[in-house]
């Protein structure tokens, strides 16, 4: 066991997770089985291999700076409950 | 014992707004005075699916400010995600280069308490994408604690340049200097306009104590300042703040702070400090820099403000208070240095426009692109009035002319019935008749030696002087009467 | 024959022709669905009244009046778009996935949105929100996933065509277990945006179809370079034209050395013996190639990285500016995690939490980065790989479809069925899944073709060879 539930428990949090005794007591199998496959890294000597980010050496497009305005702008906004005036309206950020 | 003494060690971190007209990773424009909410779209709102296209602008002036903090361009960067929950990031991450930047280090001068040059060492500047902005209803102007929020996405995306420094600013007056001397630096890049009123300049720093007992107190990152002013007095309070405790022996808690400008205190934040993790951002390629656009950018680049004002000083000899006036706005130097060329005395000039130029600009609120006397023109003036051809108090009524009636030199002079180079010779001979002809009681006094103090003698002096509209050198005047008294 | 079971290439002949039409094909296609949606449930919403409304402009273009339905983690302009997770809500994305937009611009009718596992994430359909689809060929047993339903409504026949997306095999295994056809596309061959991530770097749309050149129509339209999405391919034209009769001639095909220790379903053994046959009947060369790392790592390395990218790409649904939310939270951290705990369902939940775990500061070299470095090591092996063949020919799963319901509860041992689909996705290859016949219990079976980067329209035309010995898949009967 590489994690406790109390450690699975506070990365759920991190990722705004709440997880209810069943669900935790599953992550907590899923996530160790999951890390311990994991380990068949250790078995590679990875020093010197450079780190792979894309499928080939192709380089950041690049877009001119020109302004075009979304049309749809209230269809955006339309999806959300939470739009107030021209705002979004979210609850106080308290974090104890 | 002997007192136990205190240096601090502060590192700051800038945000400057790049000057696009476009966010970094889509088409909306980047007024954020626009209603709120307006200039947004999908990939700035982060919807599902969306995904970034980088701006070459944001590119380009990313260039232009490394190399103005003297900081290497690498051919190669890449942009990560950085994660933490917050109602302003709509994608629940923000694109940042943090990690592989698109400069290496580089540094700026500033002068440490004893005048002399010393580098703040640059670690790096990255390019990243701002969030968007939070309105609140909290009594005392912070965010937590505010019943409710609202989110303006607006400034959601627009381009930043992050500037982090090492940790070699000792002082809340070198932290000014720094900050000061980038800001000029950037602008004059043509980077950004960095207008601090429009917060395109904010300001983090880190600041710990070093005590000469050898004790080092703990990290403490005060946030939230958004002017030259609040940089510098958060600072100067954390000092004091961290020397307290320090004297009195108590710890120092490694936490962020959060400067509240009104009450001019710092106190802890009640966010917790986010949780960040970084991976790479899959939806950009590695940006590729060329060593051909590099040059074709350092090609660009004017000559810096403090390399500037150190050559108005060691070239021209002038004060470095007023060298350091003139090349805080790029045009005002320029516009000094074209006097010069045009053969004025670089000193003369100087004054010229510390007082003169800048008292017309101050009273009529104008930028010097806007003053209509060229340069030319106020080269010749200042010329005249060191040949004496124009007394100096002549000289500024000429300049106050030439401004208001938007005229030529000689037009101003006529006008305003200026003879150059003085009332002399027979023309000074024949006032000083006509003043003894008009006066011959004070003439006989004269002649009959009572005259002792000869106070008299200046009574006619002063008529002379009157009748040339002061126009005559006093000493000419007092020469030419007494003869003339003499008969 | 009812006009639903014609495939694509007839459809459009039949329209050009007038032999019937777009709405009397709509028609077809509509019965088809009212009767066969019951049993299989394929689709989480029907755009009947939008194909309508399309139809009454008269496309024109390729595809003109020509149905079909996307996988629903591909957005749609003001049609609702779940990528089967309830934290979508009744969502209605602002603009279209650019694909869709060619197909559309095309004259293609959307008839409906296909059921999947939820964000992608799972290889039954079993994980999405809206309940689990059935596989046409034996309504007890599971279409595949992610891109289940997508598969399920060309077997059907609700429609010629369809897109859906692979990430790990989520096209190629479901094509597979539906007996129709499927591509997953070079990555970056095309465009994205607009498609719901779940592992960006891994992700690609692809088509379904019964046919190998149907798959060729559908690419010759979608194929297109899009400026929106920065990792789409520029600068390279691709022919997805039609042969009539491709050879494979003096082609190497290679069987990977590493897997032919690993069992397989009888039936799919069968079926790699027939089609080396054929291959070898139409003169290519049966080689062996060597992927160790892949073998060993590929599995690993995948979940490792779609996990990272996809734990930050879920971070944005906190019920702030879309789907489902709360009203009454008193604190912005009760409203994110109520609406996140709700949302999502627990496959998905298991994987952030993962993702979120291999990325932390203090676990991030040992796993996340190391990930990355291994990913590299398995690019490598295939491309020593492809210098000495041209194609890789393996099963697209190891095992026969799974009844509902039947599942491992242990996950990992599921992951390892995905070893044949997923290193494709780690170096962004193109694999075709086709149709090789049927099994003694009538259930389709599957293999798998894979070229090298942007091989993709050989490979089809190597599918062309293969079609012509294995011939099409038949159409259930679901009356």
């Amino acid at each position: 066991m590489k994690l406790t539930s109390e450690e699975v428990n506070e990365i759920a949090l991190e990722s705004r997770l709440v997880l209810n005794e069943q669900e935790l007591a599953g992550a907590v199998r899923y996530i160790n089985n999951f890390l311990d496959m994991l380990d068949r890294f250790k078995e590679l000597d990875l020093k010197d291999v450079e780190p792979f980010s894309f499928a080939e050496a192709i380089e950041c497009p690049l877009r001119d700076d020109t302004v075009v305005a979304f049309k749809n702008t209230e269809a955006i906004l339309r999806e959300s409950e939470h739009v107030d005036g021209p705002y979004f309206k979210v609850p106080k950020i308290m974090e104890e | 014992m002997a007192e136990l003494t205190f240096t601090p060690v502060i590192g700051i971190e800038i945000h400057i707004r790049l000057k696009t007209k476009s966010k970094i990773f889509c088409s909306c424009s980047t007024n954020t005075d626009a209603p709120a909410n307006t200039n947004i779209c999908p990939v700035c709102l982060g919807l599902p699916g969306s995904l970034p296209r980088l701006n070459n602008e944001v590119v380009e002036q990313g260039i232009l400010t490394g190399l103005a903090l003297n900081c290497g361009i690498r051919p190669k960067s890449l942009f990560f995600r950085k994660s933490y929950f917050y109602p302003d990031l709509p994608k629940g991450h923000q694109v940042t280069q943090c990690d592989f930047p698109i400069t290496s280090e580089g540094f700026i001068e500033v002068h440490d308490d004893n005048g002399n040059l010393k580098k703040i060492r640059v670690n790096h500047m990255h390019l990243e994408e701002d969030v968007g902005s939070l309105h609140h209803s909290a009594s005392d102007g912070r965010l937590e604690g505010a019943d409710t929020s609202y989110v303006d996405y607006n400034r959601c995306g627009t381009p930043l340049a992050e500037i982090v420094s090492e940790p070699d600013v000792a002082s809340a007056r070198e932290a000014v200097e720094y900050v000061t001397t980038l800001r000029r630096r950037v602008i004059y890049s043509g980077a950004s306009d960095v207008e601090l009123e429009k917060g395109m300049m904010r300001f983090d720093a880190n600041v710990s104590m070093k005590c000469s007992d050898g004790r080092w107190g703990r990290k403490v990152e005060v946030k939230n300042m958004n002017s030259f002013k609040a940089l510098e007095r958060a600072i100067e309070y954390e000092i004091k703040r961290q020397k307290k405790l320090m004297l009195n022996g108590e710890e120092i808690l490694q936490e962020t702070r959060h400067w509240n400008d009104a009450k001019g205190v710092t106190s802890p934040s009640r966010v917790k400090e986010f949780y960040r993790k970084f991976i790479v951002e899959p939806d950009l390629p590695p940006l590729i820099v060329t060593q051909e656009w590099i040059d074709r950018m350092k090609a660009k680049m004017p000559e810096m403000p403090d390399v500037k004002a150190n050559r108005y000083v060691n070239d021209w000899k002038i004060p470095r208070e007023v060298a350091d006036v003139i090349t805080d706005d790029k045009n005002l130097a320029e516009y000094f240095e074209a006097c010069v060329s045009a053969g004025a005395n670089p000193v003369r000039a100087s004054h010229w426009i510390r007082t003169e130029v800048l008292r017309v600009m101050n009273e009529n609120q104008l930028k010097i692109k806007d003053f209509n006397m060229k340069p030319e023109v106020l080269a010749s003036l200042v010329s005249r009035v060191d040949d004496g051809k124009i007394s100096t108090t002549q000289g500024k009524e000429v300049f106050d002319y030439m401004f208001a009636n938007n005229c030529s030199l000689d037009e101003a002079v006529a006008k305003l019935g200026i003879t150059e180079g003085g009332v002399a010779g027979n023309a000074l001979n024949d006032i000083i008749q006509a003043v003894l002809k008009a006066n011959p009681d004070v003439l006989e006094i004269i002649k009959s030696g009572e005259d002792k103090k000869g106070k008299k003698l200046k009574f006619l002096q002063g008529l002379v002087m009157k009748e040339t509209k002061g126009q005559a050198k006093p000493q000419e005047v007092a020469q030419a009467l007494e003869e003339a008294v003499k008969g | 024959m009812e006009l639903y079971e014609l495939n694509l290439y007839d459809v459009i002949e039949g329209l050009k022709a007038k032999k019937f039409s777009p709405s009397e094909l709509f028609e077809s296609c509509k019965k088809r669905i009212d009767s066969c949606e019951d049993k299989i449930h394929a689709l989480i919403t029907r755009t009947d009244d939008f194909a309508k409304s399309q139809l009454d402009e008269n496309p024109a273009g390729l595809f003109a009046g020509v149905p079909t339905i996307l996988k629903d983690n591909m957005c749609t302009n003001g049609i609702k778009t779940t990528a089967a997770s309830k934290i979508l809500g009744e969502w209605k994305p602002p603009y279209d996935a650019t694909a869709w937009k060619f197909l559309r611009d095309a004259g293609a009718v959307l008839m409906g949105k296909a059921n999947m596992d939820e964000f992608a994430m799972g290889n039954t359909c079993g994980s999405s929100a809206y309940g689990a689809t059935h596989n046409p060929n034996d309504l007890s047993r599971v279409p595949g996933g992610s891109s289940g339903g997508s598969a399920a409504v060309v077997s059907a026949a609700y429609v010629p065509f369809s897109l859906g997306s692979d990430t790990g095999g989520s096209i190629r295994q479901p094509a597979s277990y539906c007996g129709v056809y499927g591509l997953k596309p070079t990555y970056g061959m095309v465009s994205r945006y607009g498609l719901i991530s779940y592992g960006s770097s891994l992700d690609q749309i692809g088509p379904f179809a019964r046919t190998v050149r149907d798959l060729q129509l559908v690419m010759s339209v979608i194929a297109n370079y899009d400026p929106m999405d920065s990792s789409c391919f520029r600068n390279k034209n691709h022919d997805f034209s039609h042969n009539e009769n491709p050879s494979i001639k003096g082609k190497k095909i290679a069987l990977v050395k590493e897997f032919q220790d690993f069992t397989l379903d009888a039936p799919i053994s069968d079926a790699m013996n027939k089609i080396k046959k054929i291959l070898e009947d139409e003169g290519a060369v049966i080689t062996e190639v060597s992927l160790p790392i892949v073998a060993r790592y590929a599995v690993a390395c995948y979940y490792a990285l779609a996990m990272s990218e996809a734990h930050t790409n879920l971070e944005r649904y906190d019920g702030v500016r879309y789907g489902y939310t709360v009203n009454d939270a008193s604190s912005l951290k009760e409203m994110f995690e109520r609406v996140r705990s709700y949302g999502f369902g627990s496959e998905v939940k298991s994987r952030i939490i993962a993702g979120t775990c291999l990325t932390e500061p203090k676990r991030c070299e040992e796993y996340y980065v190391a990930a990355t470095k291994v990913r590299t090591l398995i690019a490598q092996d295939f491309a020593k790989a492809f210098n000495d063949v041209d194609f890789i020919l393996q099963p697209a799963t190891p095992s026969m479809q799974p009844k509902i319901g039947e599942v491992d509860d242990d996950a990992m041992k599921g992951y390892e069925a995905d070893l044949y689909t997923l290193p494709v996705n780690l170096a962004g290859l193109p694999g075709l899944s086709f149709f090789t016949g049927y099994s003694e219990n009538k259930l389709p079976v599957g293999l798998q073709l894979i070229g090298p980067r942007w091989s993709d329209s050989e490979l089809l035309h190597a599918g062309v060879v293969i079609e012509r010995h294995t011939g099409d898949p038949k159409i259930p009967d679901l009356n």
